[in-house]
This record gives structure tokens, sequence and C-alpha cells, in this order.
């Protein structure tokens, strides 16, 4: 992969990291929410959660 | 005042979320309207595609309008009025008047491009990608929690459940106006405000890098919400005897199995988005540019090239889903599916990563535009995949003939070095004339 830095990267500010780690959390829930989802559905124990 | 752009971030995900939770609000509430007006199949599916029939002209006005009167004006606007018609729509009990009410009520769906625009006035070139990505990301969130949980809160109330809505986004809309700042400085605002004219419009719509973003989103963003609507039947049609084995009976056994394979999907694209931003900044933060063709020395190149892998991404997923298909296991085609969501993600969040740097002094035109338009995209794709011979083969045809020449368009309207929003249909004449 080539790398060319058309602007050296600004620092970044103290904010971001929350950003990051509420991003990161959104992730976990969407990975399990539909983990848990399709363990259920194809284990015909039901669907989307709590719809039986 | 004083205030910080996290609070304004937060002011318009919130703002956004409440929005999207109203707009989607008559689809979580559709099968008790159904049951108490006596609706048909015919005018069930009236009122659940009423949704969007607002959302292109709308927004392409609400981002405008966001440019030109400032953000929290026009967000408190959009939120007191859906709110108002809202609690109205609460007490009405003649079903023409409610559907009037609700077509109305969905004008929120419009607000996506006005928290775009507010979020660009505050935010930072090297930042913007995860702070537009937590905005647009969060509050889509709204959209899947209102079919969660608005029936589990209300049952069949949908008159208290609108009541509610409405009276907490008028809520919303006084916070909003209280504490809502439009743009970090009064001199970033007032160049917005003085560019948003009509012929400052015609500029923008007339980008060849503003129409292939704009097609960037309709392929990522319009496929997502064409796929809410579509992948239930798909499931039932072209994987009933799979889902059978799987323990399920009846129809009502098999829609809850299809509809839970949709729901993954949508849940995916909605929830990665701020990661697909972020990735646009870590993009842009290494100087990553690895796609032939792209620019590689402006100053937002790298997130060129990482909307760039994102459209080819969403291509290959949609090749697999068709294979997977064809190959009748519904295991490998709910991974693809999985991917497909993650990788729409990708666009959506990519695509606004770059829209405010593209146009700096017309976001919100520029937003109304690319977010607006692409949603009309959501009508097209259902009728393609319905389209094929197989129902399987309808993926691979939307990638062929509808999605390789969109990336081979980017392709070729990103390739500018140098300011790639001077180039578009409208002649250097006319373009001097509009800088003037």
């Amino acid at each position: 992969m080539s790398a060319t830095s058309p602007n050296p990267p600004a620092p970044q500010e103290a904010w971001f990291k929350y950003g990051v780690a509420t991003l990161l959390l959104e992730m976990a829930i969407a990975i399990a929410v539909s983990a848990y989802s399709l363990y259920m559905t194809f284990n015909g124990l039901g669907g989307f959660p709590g719809k039986h | 005042m004083k205030t910080h752009k996290v609070e304004q971030l937060i002011i318009a995900t919130v703002g956004f979320f409440w929005c999207f939770l109203m707009w989607f609000s008559t689809a979580a509430f559709s099968p008790s309207i159904a049951a108490h007006y006596h609706l048909s199949i015919a005018a069930l599916g009236l009122l659940a595609s009423s949704a969007i029939w607002m959302a292109p002209i709308g927004r392409i006005i609400a981002g405008w309008a966001s440019d030109r009167f400032g953000a929290p004006h026009t967000f408190a606007v959009i939120l007191a009025g859906c709110g108002l018609v809202s609690i109205l729509s609460a007490f009405t009990t003649n079903y023409d008047l409610l559907f009037f009410e609700r077509v109305i009520v969905a004008i929120a769906g419009v607000s996506f491009v006005v928290g775009i625009q507010h979020v660009a006035q505050w935010f930072d070139a090297q930042e913007i990608g995860t702070a537009e990505g937590l905005y647009a990301g969060t509050g889509n969130v709204g959209a899947g929690m209102g079919a969660l949980l608005l029936p589990r809160i209300f049952g069949t109330n949908y008159h208290a459940a609108f009541a509610w809505l409405g009276a907490i986004a008028i809520v919303i809309a006084a916070w909003y106006l209280l504490r809502g700042r439009a743009a970090k400085s009064a001199e970033r605002r007032a160049t917005v405000q003085r560019r948003s004219n009509v012929r400052g419009t015609v500029f923008v719509w007339s980008r060849y890098i503003a129409i292939a973003l704009m097609l960037a989103y309709a392929m990522s963003f319009g496929l997502e919400i064409a796929m809410n609507a579509w992948l239930p039947g798909y499931f039932t049609r072209g994987f009933h005897d799979a889902i059978l084995a799987l323990g399920f009976s009846g129809v009502a056994g098999v829609q809850i199995a299809a509809g839970t394979f949709a729901a993954v999907e949508s849940f995916c694209a909605s929830l990665f988005r701020p990661f697909a931003g972020y990735m646009s900044d870590l993009f842009q933060h290494k100087g990553w540019t690895p796609l032939p063709f792209i620019a590689r020395t402006l100053p937002y190149a790298p997130r060129l090239h990482w909307l760039g892998i994102s459209l080819i991404l969403i291509a290959l997923c949609m090749i697999g889903l068709t294979l997977a298909g064809l190959s009748g296991s519904l295991h490998a085609s709910v991974l693809v599916l999985v991917a497909l969501g993650i990788c729409i993600s990708f666009g959506t969040g990519g695509t606004f990563a770059l829209v405010p740097l593209l146009f700096p002094d017309r976001p919100g035109a520029a937003a109304g535009f690319i977010g607006g338009v692409s949603t009309a995209a959501g009508i097209v794709y259902p009728l393609v995949f319905a389209g094929g011979a197989n129902i399987h083969l309808g993926y691979l045809h939307a990638a062929v003939f509808m999605f390789v020449p969109v990336i081979l368009f980017y392709f070729w309207a990103a390739r500018y070095e140098l300011h790639p929003e001077e180039h578009g249909l409208i002649s250097q004449a006319a373009l001097a004339a509009e800088q003037a």
C-alpha cells in the first residue's frame, strides 16, 4: 500500500479517544446483537431479540 | 454563550435520532393501524412506502435551508413541525387524515442533511470522518430502535406513541434552539450563508465529483433502504425450505426468520458507520492511497481511496450474495449479507467523510443533493432484484450493470489532482461568474 502525506497529520484532540471508544462500543453492540439473533434463528429458537 | 463542538455533536445526534424514530414510527405500528382501519394489503403497502416520499426533494430543500438559516433553526423547525403534527395524528379518527398527517411527520427524515451540515461547521478536516460517522451512525439507530422498542412499550396503542414522540420532539427542538450554534466561527457561518443561492446550488449539482458521490451514496445508503424492504421477501421465497428445516413453521415462523436476516444487515449497516468514518480518518492520517487512477496528492486523497475500496467491496458482496444464493446455502447467504451490511456502512461513512471537505462553503447544498437524490435508488433496486428469471441473480445484475459503471465513473471523477470540484457540466465561463 502506498503512503503519501499531502499534509502532515494533525494531532488528535482530547475528545477523539472518547469518540473512538463510542464507535467501538457501537460495533460491539452490532456484533453481539447480530450473533445472538443469528444463533437464535439458526437453531429455530426465534428471531430478532425476543421475537418468538 | 460558551459551548463546545462535542456538545453540538450531541445535540445534532439526539435530534437526528429522534427524527428517525418519528420517521419510522408509522411502520412500527402499521399492523395496529391496519387492524383498526381494516386496511387492505395495497393500502398497507401505500402507508409503508409513504415514509420515503418526501425524502428526495425534502433533503434538497433542508440542505439549502441549513446553509441559509443555520442548522439549529432548520432542525428546530423540522422537529417542532413534525412533533406538532405527530401529536395531532394521535387524536385523528379519520384514516385519510391520519395518512396525510403521517406523510407530514415523515418529513422528519430529511433532518439527516441538516445535522451533516451542522457537524461539518464545527469539526476540522482530520476528524470529520469520525464526527460525521458518530452523528449519522448513532442517529440511524433510531429507525431500528423504533421497530424494536415502540411496539413493546406501547403495545397496539399507537395514539399514545405518536403523542409522546411528538411532545418529546418539541422539547428537543427547544433544546436545539437554546444550545445549538450554527458554526464554530462567525466567519465560517457568513461564508456558507453568502454562498447559499440558486447559482451555488446549480454549481454543486453540476460537479462530476458531486454526481459521483451521489451515485456512491445511492450504491450504499440507497441499497441499504432497498434491502430493508426487499430482504424479508427474498429469504421467504429463496430459502423457504431451508428456513422450515431450521424448525420454523407456518407463515409467521418463516416471516420471523426472514425478518431477522434482514434486520441483521440493517443493524450492521447502521452501527458500523462510525467505524467507517474512523477508517476514513485513519486513511487520511496514514496517507494511504492504494488504488490506481484516483488522485494521490489532494489534501483529502486518502479518503477518496477509502471510498473507492468501499464501493468495490459492496459490488463484490453483491456478487457473493448471488453465488451463495445459487449454492442454496442459507448460512453462506447470511454471512455474505452481514459482510454486505458492514461494507454498506463503509460506503455511507466514507461518502459523508468527504462531502464537507469537497464543498466546505456549501456543505448543506452538497449534503442535500448527495443525501437526497440518492434515496430514489431505494425504489429502483428492488425492481432490478425482482426482474430476473432466478431470484438470486438480481444482485449480480445490479452489481454488473449498475455498480460497475458507478465505480468506473467514481474513479474517473476522482482522478483530478487539483480542485476536482472545478470540473463539471457547467462551462468555465459560467463557473467564473459563479465564483465572482
